[in-house]
């Protein structure tokens, strides 16, 4: 049995080769990197700007674009990291022939891609926003820094369960894309938790998603208000949904090399 | 030496659960060129697969000290997006090589890629695919070698330099080799394991396992 120093060193290799790996087949086209950063920015950048010409002014206290761009940072960071991350245990099925790779090693390598391409995104967003000069504010950049963590692991989390869930049932890709369509529309993107009738909130802020991006518009600008959402609430879905989905991994890992 | 204690293993199906080992104990020489023979369907590559801990058993242990090498098939671990160079590195990294650019230059020098180890695999031909596998493992040093019968594409020239670099890699580790191919095994192996209903038997002779082989069929 090798040390626990040895250990993590064999981990951070193998996950470093890995990343390497997934970085060279993905951007090996002619747009190359630039699109991997590009393309979200752009789809973000143009919808929250329709969304604000259609639209104008403020949505309690944060201007239009603020308020899709937080909105829609949210929203695909979820999505994204779900669709990439749950097909990765699956996509790197012949790498498991070393033994060194582990299924796990493939999901925290595709969520650690996912989550760097997404923060570029997200100091791009910031860029531009500073350049055209447009309002803006951080209040509360630990709570916003910490919400975007928790944010991740939620999503990773999910991603690991749908991802061993296809291992054993491949048609569990079907019910995840057609789970999370909707989430799109019901995750408080285009419009604030505040706009619907309390009477109704019940049908929304079961979503720890509306919790995270309420909270981030909370965090950017304090006179949001964080009505109807707490950190606790979507603090405490991350944790379940981190144990919840390690302990699933530590039970089936073995079958699943087998599969 | 590798020890296999109690070991069990199954794989689900819509026919119930087909086991294909069941509290299997045995010892498995490695002092020698092993080949495992069996039947198709015998459990040869699932055994193989154990072996190298690409896949691990319902129940029971394998136990070793060795330092074992990866199952080396036709495509393990090849990304056909990936150039000869890439893909070499990938290996070599997982495998904590020491020096990345040497084993670099000598995968690309056993391989004979020359430029081509700079182009996608995907532009490769099957033999040259299978070349590039196996040195990448030729070139990292591990007790035991796992071979696969898939890497016997290649010209004559190139598996007469396999053949020379396996006899001298087999002074100071072992091979285990799994093949249909008679031939191939005569090459390289000096000893057999049969695997007949779940169970496994050793033959220090390989003509002796080989008769009993071809005779069963």
């Amino acid at each position: 049995m090798s040390s626990f120093s040895a250990q993590i060193r064999g981990w951070k290799t193998v996950i470093f080769a890995l990343f390497l790996r997934e970085w060279q087949s993905r951007f090996n086209d002619k747009l190359g990197l630039s699109w991997a950063f590009i393309e979200p920015a752009l789809f973000i950048l143009v919808l929250s700007f329709v969304r604000g010409k259609v639209s104008g002014g403020d949505v309690h206290s944060i201007p239009i674009f603020i308020f899709m761009l937080i909105g829609m940072i949210g929203i695909q960071s979820f999505l994204s990291s779900l669709n990439s991350v749950s097909t990765a245990i699956k996509k790197n099925k012949p790498l498991y022939a070393f033994r060194q790779v582990h299924p796990i090693s493939a999901v925290i390598t595709s969520a650690f891609l996912e989550f760097s391409i997404k923060t570029v995104v997200i100091v791009l967003l910031s860029l531009a926003v500073y350049l055209m000069e447009m309002p803006y504010s951080f209040d509360n950049p630990v709570l916003l820094i910490g919400v975007y963590l928790l944010l991740w692991i939620f999503s990773t989390s999910i991603a690991l369960i749908f991802s061993i869930g296809a291992a054993y049932v491949p048609e569990i890709d079907k019910i995840k894309n057609f789970i999370s369509r909707p989430m799109f529309f019901i995750s408080c993107v285009f419009f604030s938790l505040q706009d619907i009738p309390t009477a109704y909130w019940h049908y929304f802020n079961w979503n720890p998603v509306v919790h995270f991006i309420e909270l981030a518009r909370y965090a950017c600008f304090t006179s949001y208000g964080k009505a109807g959402v707490s950190l606790e609430y979507a603090a405490m879905c991350s944790l379940v949904s981190l144990f919840f989905s390690l302990s699933i991994y530590h039970l089936t890992w073995k079958t699943i090399l087998s599969r | 030496m590798i020890q296999i204690k109690s070991l069990t293993k199954s794989y689900p199906s819509t026919q119930g659960r087909q086991y294909i080992f069941k509290d299997l104990n045995f010892t498995f020489p490695t002092e020698s060129n092993v080949a495992i023979l069996g039947k198709n369907g015998a459990g040869k590559s699932t055994l193989f697969r154990m072996l190298a801990k690409s896949e691990y058993p319902d129940r029971g242990q394998i136990i070793t000290r060795k330092s074992m090498s990866w199952p080396v098939a036709l495509q393990t671990g090849i990304h056909p997006q990936m150039t000869g160079r890439e893909n070499t590195r990938f290996i070599g990294r997982i495998n904590h090589v020491r020096s990345l650019s040497e084993y670099e230059k000598k995968v690309q020098e056993f391989a004979e890629l020359k430029n081509k180890f700079d182009l996608p695999v995907k532009t490769y031909s099957s033999g040259m695919r299978a070349k590039l596998v196996f040195a990448c493992c030729m070139n990292i040093n591990f007790d035991i070698y796992l071979i696969d019968e898939a890497t016997s594409v290649g010209d004559p020239h190139f598996r007469k330099k396999a053949r020379k670099t396996l006899k001298d890699k087999a002074k100071q580790a072992g091979v285990i080799m799994v093949s249909h191919e008679i031939d191939q095994i005569r090459e390289f192996c000096t000893s057999a394991v049969i695997i007949k209903d779940g169970q496994l038997k050793y033959y220090k002779n390989l003509e002796e396992a080989i008769e009993i082989y071809t005779g069963e069929k």
